[in-house]
């Protein structure tokens, strides 16, 4: 038992040295090459301006966006997967993030009709609505239908809706600032302000703190309604809980940088199976720290690939992560779970 | 002194299944529920789980009205293993029954040295030790079986709620599974209602049954009052004349068993 503490250990302190590695990693990548030295320069303060700018007011604010929007994705996905009782769940391909993408879209439209900005709350406000009204439909499907592949094939439906109506509202309204609009719908870290970093953080560190601390009864569920009611679980309390939480998580993503497709999904599967378990003890650092690394580096690719053309995050994300989750769905299937 | 007492209790899913049961068990007492496939017996059985809500009537556990027990303080009074399969994943045997320490662990569900205790004894008890270590989707039906059963006796419950516990398990499993009920019931005074299909072995294991069918309780008694050709005839429909034989097999098979 002490040995599997100690493999944890292990592989937390690994993964926290790559994310390291990998965050200084992308200060230094893009458009303009900036070194090591370079880069600790800067953020002391005692480097080339113009570089130091670039570092400070672009890079950094969006390294750490996708550090933070990455995890709180991931755990989102790990929560919904509790909820589903199911790995094959996420808030992308339920259509939860293109719900709150409409909604938000629909704000940001009206808002700027009237001659108005959203602000960051209300854009995080709108994408939780969002989240929730696609939560409350895929919920009502999910009494009638009990096939977890065909639920997927639903919200995959229902993301296709929602993205389809918010291309007609970007169509339709015309104003220079709907370019960025359309680069979001994407998903996309560019343009990521300290301003978002700073709210984004305060609500998924807050979040993350719920979500852990209710590791306990989240585990008890994993054995099953029934058993978890048995064991002195009040069920009906923490469905909700885990609604609010992976909602709250997936509209911060959303409002920020668009729907990321697949992270949520394939990232905790990947942690399990690195760490072996589904603690969620566990399991909610793993995934906080997997989703970090994953979507860092899918933004590194990004931004670097084409540059200076930038491609959507959800691009890359669903080249390196939809095999992830085509996997789940065929060896669901062979172990005989195709009907959960 | 009595654990379960219910009165006039009504259970269904919204329309009535069974109506008006009266019964109760006591301390380290046994109790079969038999009948037709159908009958009722499950929905008994969660209805006192609170899987369901009752229709009407009252049950009391432990001389209080159920529902004014809390969760965590009824787990800590009634533990169960039902019918219907668990799929935890990556999670050893180990890890399984230890989620029946769930009432008596701190905030985050950390075990004690005395909690890791409690799991091994009650591993130890149903005789998994060979598989303790093992991922639980890897292993038998039968060892399943046990570690879900050491999974309720880890939660240390004074009554123990169990459906079919001996279905699909082949015949050592069952007895294995019997001696270690008969045993907790004897020696830990733990007050057991189980349903079970295998009639055969009722005699061998229960203090008393309660036969069920259409949609009420038939009789409650001693296996030996229950078991009458007459009895087994009208529960379970079966040509007149043929119960008798029938009893006299079962009362046979039952005396033979090691239980």
């Amino acid at each position: 038992m002490d040995n599997k503490k100690r493999y944890y250990v292990i592989k937390f302190l690994v993964m926290t040295i790559l994310l390291l590695a990998i965050f200084v990693l992308s200060i230094g990548m893009g458009s303009a090459e900036i070194g090591v030295s370079q880069i600790i320069k800067s953020l002391f303060n005692s480097g080339d301006d113009y570089l130091a700018k670039i570092i400070i007011s672009i890079r950094l604010p969006r390294i750490l966006a996708a550090v933070i929007l990455g995890g709180a994705l991931s755990i989102s996905g790990f929560l919904l997967q509790v909820f589903f009782g199911n790995p094959i769940a996420g808030p992308y391909v339920l259509g939860i993030s293109s719900g709150a993408k409409l909604v938000v879209a629909l704000a940001m439209v009206y808002l700027l009709g009237q001659g108005m900005v959203i602000s960051s709350f209300g854009m995080v406000l709108c994408a939780f609505v969002g989240s929730l009204l696609s939560m409350a439909f895929v919920m009502l499907l999910a009494g009638k239908v009990r096939n977890m592949s065909l639920l997927v094939v639903c919200g995959v439906m229902i993301g296709y809706i929602c993205s389809a109506i918010t291309e007609f509202i970007i169509a339709f309204a015309d104003d220079t600032n709907i370019v960025n609009l359309h680069n979001w719908s994407l998903g996309s870290f560019s343009g990521i302000s300290w301003e978002h970093v700073g709210i984004s953080t305060i609500i998924i560190v807050i979040a993350i703190f719920f979500s852990f601390f209710m590791s306990k009864p989240i585990g008890a569920y994993q054995l099953g309604e029934n058993y978890a009611r048995n064991m002195g679980v009040n069920i009906k309390a923490l469905r909700i809980v885990l609604i609010m939480l992976s909602s709250i998580l997936s509209a911060t993503v959303t409002a920020f940088a668009g729907p990321i497709s697949f992270v949520g999904i394939a990232v905790p599967h990947i942690m399990r199976s690195i760490m072996r378990t589904s603690k969620p003890i566990v399991m909610i650092p793993a995934c906080f720290l997997g989703g970090a690394v994953i979507t860092l580096v899918c933004d590194g690719i990004a931004r670097t690939a084409f540059a200076p053309t930038e491609l959507s995050i959800s691009a890359v994300t669903a080249i390196l992560l939809a095999p992830v989750v085509i996997y789940l769905l065929v060896k669901r299937k062979e172990a005989g779970h195709g009907t959960n | 002194m009595e654990q379960i007492k219910a009165s006039s209790l009504t259970v269904g899913y919204g329309n009535p299944i069974i109506s008006d049961a009266t019964f109760q068990l006591d301390a380290g007492e046994i109790i079969a529920l038999i009948g037709p496939n159908g009958a009722g017996k499950s929905t008994i059985l969660k209805t006192i789980t609170r899987q369901l809500k009752k229709i009407s009537g009252n049950v009391a556990i432990a001389g209080k009205d159920a529902n004014g027990i809390s969760e965590n303080e009824l787990a800590k009074k009634l533990s169960m293993v039902m019918t219907e399969r668990v799929h935890p994943e990556l999670m050893t045997c180990f890890e399984v029954v230890a989620t029946g320490r769930y009432p008596y662990t701190g905030r985050l569900g950390l075990l004690t040295a005395e909690d890791r205790k409690k799991v091994s004894d009650a591993i130890s008890l149903v005789g998994a030790e060979d598989v303790s270590g093992k991922d639980f989707m890897k292993i038998s039906d039968g060892q399943r079986q046990r570690v879900m059963l050491a999974r309720a006796i880890a939660q240390e419950p004074d009554i123990m709620i169990l459906d079919e516990p001996t279905s699909f398990l082949d015949i050592q499993y069952k007895i294995d599974i019997l001696s270690v009920i008969r045993k907790l019931a004897k020696e830990q005074n733990i007050a057991v209602l189980m349903s079970i299909h295998e009639l055969e072995f009722v005699p061998a294991i229960a203090d008393k049954v309660i036969g069920i069918c259409d949609g009420r309780i038939f009789k409650i008694g001693t296996p030996t009052e229950i078991f009458t050709g007459e009895n087994l005839e009208s529960m379970y429909r079966m040509n007149p004349g043929t119960g008798e034989n029938l009893v006299q097999g079962l009362l046979a098979y039952s005396k033979s068993l090691p239980l």
